[in-house]
């Protein structure tokens, strides 16, 4: 009885605004306390993080993505892609698509996005003929786009911790980028044709396509055109090890970036990396204190208990995933996604994989929820951060980014329930 | 008290460029060897995983000062200014407090490590890499503290 009043006591604290890191902490030391373990074995679990080698990744893309944030790299790319797909019909909506999607891949999802691309499209849109509310449902909802494509921070950490349980088939880090690709290229092309066929006859401003612009733009960006590049090559080409191709990305955008765009000065930079590693540096911590608590669940025969619990109630494969949705949803509009990774895979990977899901699989399931968890009312980040950044209610942004919800839960489906989407390329 | 602030922040943003620049360079450096040289630092990848690990603590120490913690806030946004000073007054006291106990546990298990003496690499004790633990839990305590010496100034702030 006191236990389950002290996890309530510790759980409103969570809900008051206390870090989550102090929570999972807090909950870690408890399960220590009561199992009578001493509670330096919490050094020992934090320290255990520096065990994986993947984790060098994840500082090394943070200061890469802060840098391209910080530069007007986004200008540049909205310029290309629009005049590479501003001809097409509905092209300013497939351009800001595809922009977002490629930022956030980089910065992993962190709100910059709407504030730096979304912010650009957003008077460009209305101003080409987009209905007001239309224009402020794809920016909110766009920044969350990308979140299946390498080097996101999600998709790596998600990668750290499969790997680090080790249930289930194996899978290279690799094998999760490229899983990313079908369901993340699905989730764009459904957007663009839903968008295409609710404006089809209404008066939207096409651009006409000028090789002339198009040079103008290439050439313009022609220093950061070579990063998907780098990526592709790197990563999915399986040239460089992840953490190699992060540090030669690092090296290139620096360069890049503050000396021949020269739009990052020595000055600011400190300001740039201190807040990158800040924001790394709170991620690890709390994959750190959550790799305590996983096993004080695990003493604690918790997953087991979830197991059964879950095992006992839904027969089929099919019936879990639809609970699988329904919960990570919901998840997805309360935590963000870096707790809700660390949290919850830990306890539902074995699940999932006792249902015959592929790791990898999950993986791309639990992101796609999450992606849309970013927007869901009443407490999706970007619902707060377009809502600051455009100076609008709060409300109104929930009626504008419930369309595009409702398309990408149809594209959710589609990837939970065929699991080829997934699997197919790797 | 103000000017230990500021020597702290100083102390933190020298560990913090140093250890970036160190990380990016060794990375680099051991991409080049491997690649150009077939060759590598023998303890190379051990002290970049351990050069993360630091990053990360000291990074997290530095989130304390400016960007804060990830935490649920998005419920807080719907409460009065009273109630929200008071929940922010009682979860500074609760994190500084879990923080210290962390703080010391980890400083008794960085003790025992030290007596036992372990190397990580090149002649670089266990302990030394774990040491970063209880000081940055301390660090991050403290800041708890000091927010609920000045909650007036931390509120309004977080209103802005």
């Amino acid at each position: 009885m006191e236990t389950y009043f002290a996890i309530a006591a510790i759980l409103l604290l969570a809900v008051m605004g206390a870090p989550i890191f102090v929570i999972l902490l807090t909950l870690a030391m408890f399960g220590f306390y009561i199992a009578d373990v001493p509670l330096m074995i919490l050094a020992v679990e934090l320290y255990r993080i520096s065990d994986t080698p993947l984790l060098l990744a994840l500082p090394l893309f943070t200061l890469a993505g802060y840098l391209l944030a910080e530069s007007q790299s986004s200008t540049r790319l909205v310029n290309v892609t629009q005049a590479l797909i501003g001809w097409l019909p509905g092209g300013l909506s497939i351009i800001a698509f595809v922009t977002c999607a490629l930022f956030t891949a980089f910065t992993g999802a962190s709100g910059v996005t709407i504030v730096a691309v979304g912010a650009l499209l957003y008077p460009a849109l209305k101003q080409v003929g987009y209905s007001e509310r239309y224009s402020l449902g794809l920016v909110t909802t766009s920044g969350s786009l990308g979140l299946l494509l390498a080097p996101s921070l999600p998709l790596i950490l998600y990668g750290i911790i499969a790997q680090q349980m080790g249930v289930g088939p194996s899978f290279t880090i690799q094998q999760l980028f490229v899983a990313g690709l079908m369901p993340a290229a699905l989730m764009l092309i459904m957007l663009s044709v839903w968008s295409w066929w609710i404006h089809r006859g209404k008066n939207i401003a096409i651009q006409k396509f000028t090789t002339q612009e198009l040079k103008a733009a290439l050439w313009a960006a022609r220093w950061e055109i070579p990063l998907p590049a780098l990526i592709i090559g790197g990563i999915y080409g399986g040239f460089f090890a992840v953490s190699e191709t992060a540090a030669v990305i690092l090296l290139y955008v620096f360069v890049v970036e503050v000396f021949i765009y020269k739009e990052i000065s020595l000055a600011q930079l400190p300001i740039v990396i201190r807040q990158a590693v800040a924001m790394v540096g709170g991620i690890i911590l709390i994959l750190g204190v959550s790799l305590a608590l996983t096993n004080v669940l695990i003493d604690a025969e918790i997953p087991s208990k979830a197991f059964d619990l879950v095992q006992s109630n839904i027969e089929s494969k099919w019936a879990f995933l639809i609970f699988l949705t329904l919960f990570l949803l919901v998840l997805g509009a309360i935590l963000d996604i870096f707790s809700a990774i660390v949290i919850m895979v830990p306890i539902l990977l074995p699940i999932a994989v006792a249902y015959g899901i592929h790791p990898v699989h999950l993986g791309i399931i639990f992101l796609a929820n999450m992606q849309i968890g970013y927007f869901t009312p009443p407490v999706g980040m970007n619902l707060f951060i377009a809502s600051y950044r455009f100076g609008k209610p709060i409300t109104e942004l929930y009626r504008a980014a419930l369309p595009f919800m409702g398309v990408l839960i149809v594209a959710l489906l589609l990837i939970t329930y065929i699991p080829w989407l997934s699997l197919g390329l790797i | 008290m103000n000017h230990l602030v500021v020597l702290l922040h100083k102390f933190e943003n020298a560990l913090l460029y140093s250890l970036v620049t160190g990380l990016v360079s060794i990375s680099l450096l051991q991409i080049w060897l491997r690649n150009f040289h077939d060759s590598g630092i023998y303890w190379g990848d051990s002290a970049l995983r351990v050069l993360v690990f630091w990053l990360a603590m000291v990074g997290a120490m530095v989130a304390s000062r400016e960007t804060g913690h990830i935490s649920i806030d998005a419920l807080t946004h719907y409460l009065s200014p009273l109630w929200r000073k008071i929940t922010a007054l009682s979860t500074s006291v609760f994190s500084a407090a879990i923080c210290f106990i962390a703080a010391w546990h980890s400083y008794l298990f960085v003790q025992d490590e030290r007596e036992f003496g372990e190397i990580a690499f090149a002649n670089i004790p266990v302990w030394w890499c774990e040491a970063i633990m209880p000081l940055s839990l301390f660090v991050i305590g403290l800041r708890f503290l000091i927010q609920i010496l000045s909650p007036l100034s931390q509120a309004s702030e977080q209103d802005t």
